[in-house]
């Protein structure tokens, strides 16, 4: 017969538990009291031990996730079942495998593998079950969690696993999975992956409530409607299913360090959640080197405020100096192709095309639209397209397309102030640039003292591909060009 | 105004129809002086007349081809059937000739076929029918049932004034067992509408006639469970409302179908299709019945009531569906 | 030509009459003979039917009623219709199922009707069950105030119905002004009279529901206008409905399909003399009522018609197929209203207002019964109205003599038709208009 293991209460205040560790797997035998998992709570981790001897049925909690005390986190089938193979049924050896990796933080062979950029589409949907199983939660809990061990051999043969080729797995598991016709559709509207969703309906398939809940818990919109921009701002974002991903979102400390004293509970949006998890990637990915250099803005600036009025006049944009700064690294780029790469493994992809992605920052968060084909657009061309996008982008009204596909990124910190900043690259490229302020410094001109508007640009570039010595010609070459601006703006 | 029964309610609107309308005639058995044989036409021939209240020999056909043939000329025959039951007497005018002279030949037959129907009332199986869906099979009726004195009023009247031949089913458990306040002003319920009883998010109860109130009374025993049940009331069979039972299905996912007719043939199947037509990816759970067994309707009342549906089979349906 | 019953004068047929009757006939068979070539050519859809040998019934029937009269066909009634104002080409469109057929072909032969304009209601294929729709016409016609009468067809074989039962049941009951032609034809599909009904002459059948009943020479088509004539004024009199059973001969078989060899043939050549068209042209001649001129000029004006109809009927389109799904209910695309020719104060309260109760005069004891005490008696089963039965019509016709029913045993079986008619009851629905004459018996 069938007995249940629960995530047992560990103190009188304490109401969930995270799973650190399985010590069977499914269709081990087991003996009453012998060791099985181990937890991790507020108060204490601890072993737990079986409730019953039999042979380990069914894994329904994997490692990593957090749920509420009470919680089924396995299924022993008591005393007399022969060892069966487990319910998630041939999958389960291998998961243990890729759990163990995810752990270890290295990327999973599939996840961070150049995705291609439009995976997500803008869909705030794909968070199957990574911080709600129960479908009951928000997305309060930072499930650090590697949660898809069926995925992993898909993860292995695939090269990768975009939710667009995935789609096809998808439906096949949508139909191996008991749910309802109601339920395989939300999950495929969603693209929520039916096997990470447990199922508490009849005989235990997936039922209404039980996707809604995993829909709501994973990836919680705000209000905006799916296609809007806040929902997927990182095109470099790699698939939310793979382990990789799942691992960025962690707890460098125990989490019980965190909470002293008094304190307010703020739940991640979405967008916050993939901004937080893609810089951790980013870091980890790319070995981050800085070059800062300084530019004379000098003659740019007198023919800014020159030219300002008539240019909004006959142009209908406004005159900033973002344009200016973004045609300068079009041609650094076309000088030195390899800025304007990702990488894949042990290619180094060079594109074609310089899409250049611009910072802007909001109100509730960050977002990076992208100028297509920036190499194609003359002075106006590069100025409207900025405008436009900047403008949406605080309205909303984005497309998912305009922020994907980047190449290379321009962010612009020097805005708030502070003389230039460090960012982070925006993979998947190789560089960002950074804008300090534009000041007005004294600064020596044939030995004499001049005061000329001046900016501190930094980049910072992924020294797997982009070594110091390019690095430093790609600034020059951007300095040259901002500092004897000859194409015409109007 | 005190409250009425459905009975009475049916008579009112007879009335009215009459007193509003001379080309509206009543033809039965039984009728007139006697005021027919449940009393649904008590008071009609006093106030209206021997050739507005027509008292016929027992002969089924001879009736609805009378009417027929009257209506032809523009006015609006209401057919009594003593029992729904003899209405199989009269299947081949009812449904070859009332039934398809406006498709055929452009010949509209304006006039409503009512009679005392369904059981629970041990009455046997000769006077406890429930036949509507030997008509819903026949295109070019329409066929009403309603489950209040108020819909029965209502509908009856607009049942009157359709151009289309209408069949009136009047569950006689209920015609003296409900009994609401009805408006005084003057006021119809249109045909082809279906109402919500109760309101509900985790199924949907679909049902029609007594069993409307065997569905409420189920679904007050689900909401001490926490189940909270959608109750729907069809009140015409057809023409289908298609779209309140669609709209239910997408709001609760789940439904259940529940009628005194048989299994076998009811509507709860051509729903079913309907609704897997219509809304497959909107449901959550497969579609359930409660009915009638596939028998003639027994006597004795131990029988009787293992053949009916009542509140407890539709509250464990809906248990089990709601569990699913 | 003949002295009503009750000794009044009846105008005679009149050579306008003659000729119209002759018109109608010949074209009704102009008609078949035209199907049965389609038929042949493919062109019909379904099954044909024939009335041939029996158009004087449909023709002298039909004639009798007024405008505003309403009829019943069946589908061997094709000369009811041509008298009644139908076209030929209605005949071959419904026939050829073609899209300007009365129905846009949704159903075929003689399968349509006219409410509004010619007031003619449509058969369906079960028979009997125009008699009480006929009857319920004749009811509502009676309570607007209309002054109608209705008249319906049915076999030898269909009158074994139940609905021919229930129907002629209700008429006598309600009394309604009806007239039920029932064409003995001796032959049901492939069954002959006799082993359909227990009696010969089908009359009894109306005389079992105590309403007038006449035997007439069906093919003798001045004897079946004259019988329709004086049922027709019975009718409108309010003297309630009256059935002519009117024998001929079915001479093909019950359709196109049917070769009806089971007809012996010694019947078939007895009837084949008894053409009621060459009877009819026999008559006109002997009573010099035409000329070959004006024979000649019906010949060509139904020639004409005939081919310019067919002409339509051939170029006219099948309906399109999405006409299948239309028209199963009436959504407004009529408006119904019925005909007041009475004030509408009349049948509403006050005025509508009784007492309801029963004055029953009759307790229905048994010594009140024909049979009497010692059931001896028999007596002559009459018919209790105006005409009387079975009186011979014509004699230049050379037929059968039509007796009325007179075996002895059948008379002993039923109560006298008189006491029947007796006082009724209780006013059954509709006297028909206050003031009118002649209401109620």
């Amino acid at each position: 017969m069938a007995v249940d293991v629960v995530m047992p209460q560990m103190g009188e205040s304490i109401f969930e538990g995270t799973i650190t560790k399985w010590l069977k797997k499914a269709g081990d035998k087991i003996e009453r009291d012998e060791p099985l998992f181990e937890i991790s709570t507020d108060k204490v981790d601890a072993e737990i031990p079986s409730p019953s001897a039999g042979v380990l049925k069914e894994i329904k909690i994997a490692e990593g996730q957090t749920v509420p005390v009470q919680t089924v986190v396995a299924v022993i089938e008591a005393d007399g079942a022969g060892a069966r193979s487990a319910a998630p049924s041939a999958q389960a050896p291998a998961s243990a495998v890729a759990k163990a990796e995810a752990l270890e933080g290295g990327p999973a062979p599939a996840g961070v593998e150049a995705p291609p950029p439009d995976d997500e589409k803008a869909a705030p949907g794909p968070v199957p079950t990574k911080s709600d199983p129960q479908g009951q939660r928000g997305a309060q809990k930072t499930a650090a969690a590697a949660p898809a061990p069926p995925r992993a051999p898909d993860a292995k043969t695939a090269s990768s696993a975009p939710p667009a080729k995935s789609a096809a797995a998808d439906a096949g598991s949508r139909e191996k999975v008991r749910s309802s016709p109601l339920v395989r559709r939300l999950a495929k509207e969603h693209e929520v992956d039916l096997t990470q969703v447990p199922g508490t309906g009849a005989g235990g398939r997936v039922s209404k409530k039980d996707i809604l809940g995993a829909i709501e818990g994973g990836g919680a919109r705000t209000e905006a409607p799916s296609t809007a921009a806040p929902a997927a701002p990182w095109t470099a974002q790699p698939s939310v299913g793979t382990p990789a991903a799942r691992a960025t979102i962690e707890s460098a400390v125990p989490r019980e360090k965190i909470y002293f004293g008094k304190y307010d509970v703020q739940p991640m949006s979405v967008m916050r959640q993939k901004i937080a998890e893609h810089m951790v990637l980013s870091k980890r990915v790319s070995p981050h080197v800085y070059s800062v250099d300084e530019v004379d803005m000098t003659p740019i600036a007198s023919l800014r405020a020159k030219s300002k009025a008539k240019f909004e006049e006959s142009a209908g944009t406004k005159l900033t100096f973002m344009p200016f700064f973004v045609r300068a690294a079009v041609e650094g780029l076309r000088a030195f192709p390899t800025v304007n790469a990702s990488v894949d493994g042990t290619n180094v992809v060079l594109h074609k095309e310089c899409n250049i992605g611009i910072a802007v920052a909001l109100d509730w968060g960050l977002i990076v639209p992208v100028i297509k084909n920036a190499e194609e657009k003359n002075f106006l061309g590069i100025a409207r397209s900025m405008n436009d996008l900047a403008e949406r982008a605080r309205s909303k009204k984005l497309k998912p397309e305009e922020v994907a596909e980047s190449t290379f990124s321009i962010t612009n910190p020097g805005v708030f102030g502070g003389l230039f900043g460090l960012p982070v690259i925006n993979q998947p490229n190789v560089a960002i640039l950074g804008l300090g302020a534009i000041e007005k410094r004294p600064v020596v001109i044939d030995d004499a003292i001049a005061i000329r508007s001046m900016v501190y640009l930094t980049l910072s570039y992924d020294h797997r591909v982009v070594d110091g010595a390019i690095a430093h010609q790609f600034m020059a070459k951007i300095k040259h060009t901002l500092e004897n601006w000859t194409e015409s703006i109007l | 105004m005190a409250p009425v029964t459905m009975l009475e309610a049916i008579r009112q609107a007879m009335f009215e129809e009459m007193d509003r309308d001379p080309a509206v005639v009543a033809i039965g058995e039984d009728i007139g002086v006697y005021g027919g044989a449940f009393k649904v036409t008590e008071g009609l021939l006093e106030r209206f007349g021997n050739e507005r209240v027509i008292e016929t020999p027992i002969s089924e056909t001879a009736i609805v081809g009378a009417a027929c043939g009257m209506s032809y000329l523009g006015l609006r025959p209401i057919v009594e059937m003593q029992f729904i039951d003899f209405i199989a007497c009269c299947f081949n005018q009812v449904t070859n000739f009332v039934a398809k002279g406006h498709y055929l030949w452009g010949a509209p037959a304006p006039m409503v076929i009512r009679g005392p129907s369904g059981g629970g009332v041990h009455g046997g199986p000769f006077h406890s029918a429930n036949p509507e869906m030997y008509f819903a099979h026949t295109p070019g009726l329409k066929i009403v049932y309603p489950s209040t004195p108020y819909d029965a009023k209502g509908l009856l009247k607009s049942a009157v004034r359709d151009n289309n031949p209408v069949l009136f089913f009047e569950h006689k458990f209920l015609y003296r067992r409900v009994k609401e306040e009805l408006p005084t002003d003057e006021y119809t319920v249109p045909l082809g509408k279906a109402v919500t009883r109760r309101e509900g998010r985790d199924l949907t109860i679909l049902s029609y006639a007594a069993m409307m109130q065997t569905s409420l009374d189920a679904a007050a025993e689900l909401e001490k469970e926490g189940i909270e049940a959608e109750v729907i009331d069809l009140r015409t069979l057809m023409p289908l409302d298609k779209e309140a039972i669609l709209a239910s299905v997408k709001k609760t996912n789940k439904l259940l179908i529940v009628h005194e007719d048989t299994r076998t043939g009811g509507i709860a199947g051509e729903i079913a299709s309907l609704v897997c037509e219509n809304a497959f990816e909107d449901l959550d759970g497969p579609i359930a019945r409660v009915t009638s067994l596939d028998t003639p309707v027994p006597y004795a009342p131990t029988l009787e009531e293992y053949f009916l549906p009542n509140a407890a089979k539709v509250a464990a349906a809906a248990r089990e569906l709601a569990r699913y | 030509m003949s002295p009503s019953s009750n000794g009044a004068a009846v105008a005679p047929v009149t050579r306008q009459q003659c000729l119209d009757l002759y018109y109608y006939m010949r074209l009704n068979r102009a008609v078949e003979d035209q199907m049965m070539k389609l038929f042949r050519q493919n062109k019909i859809v379904g099954g044909l039917y024939s009335s041939l040998g029996q158009e004087a019934i449909s023709v002298g029937t039909a004639y009798a009623l007024e405008k505003r009269d309403w009829m019943a066909p069946m589908i061997r009634n094709i000369g009811a219709l041509l008298v009644k104002g139908v076209k030929p080409r209605d005949i071959f469109t419904q026939h050829m199922a073609k899209f300007t057929s009365p129905t846009q072909g949704k159903d075929g032969t003689s399968h349509f009707g006219d409410l509004k304009n010619l007031h003619i209601v449509s058969p369906i294929s079960m028979l009997g069950d125009l008699i009480p729709v006929m009857t319920g016409v004749a009811m509502a016609g009676r309570y607007l105030g209309q002054d109608i009468v209705t008249m319906t067809w049915i076999g030898d074989g269909g009158s074994s119905t139940g609905a021919f039962h229930e129907g002629l049941n209700l008429a006598a009951t309600q009394r309604a002004p009806f007239v039920l032609v029932l064409e003995n034809n001796q032959w049901a599909y492939s069954t002959p009279v006799s082993r359909q009904v227990p009696v010969r002459d089908l009359a009894e059948r109306g005389r079992a529901y105590g309403i007038t009943s006449v035997t007439v020479d069906g093919n003798d088509a001045i004897a079946v206008f004259e019988a329709s004539r004086a049922a027709v004024a019975q009718c409108r009199a309010g003297n309630g409905p009256v059935l002519i059973e009117a024998k001929t001969m079915r001479m093909k078989g019950h359709a196109q399909h049917d070769p009806a060899e089971y007809v012996p043939k010694a019947m078939r050549e007895y009837w084949e003399a008894r053409d009621p068209i060459v009877l009819f042209e026999k008559y006109l001649n002997a009573n010099k009522l035409w000329d070959a001129r004006a024979k000649q000029e019906i010949e060509a004006r139904i020639a004409a018609l005939v081919k310019e109809d067919l002409e339509f009927a051939e170029n006219s389109p099948m309906p399109p197929a999405e006409l299948a799904e239309q028209g199963v209910y009436c959504e407004g695309c009529h408006t119904i209203e019925a005909e007041w020719h009475r004030p509408k104060a009349e049948v509403t309260p006050p005025k509508s207002s009784v007492a309801a109760g029963w004055n029953v005069k009759d307790f229905g004891g048994i010594e009140n019964s024909a049979t009497g005490g010692n059931g001896a008696s028999a007596r002559p089963a009459a018919s209790p109205m105006h005409l009387s039965a079975g009186k011979a019509v014509q004699k230049s016709s050379g037929g059968l003599a039509q007796q009325s029913s007179s075996p002895k045993k059948l008379a002993q079986q039923s109560s006298s038709p008189k006491k029947i008619a007796a006082v009724p009851e209780r006013r059954p629905f509709g006297r028909g208009p206050k003031g009118k004459k002649g209401g109620g018996r």
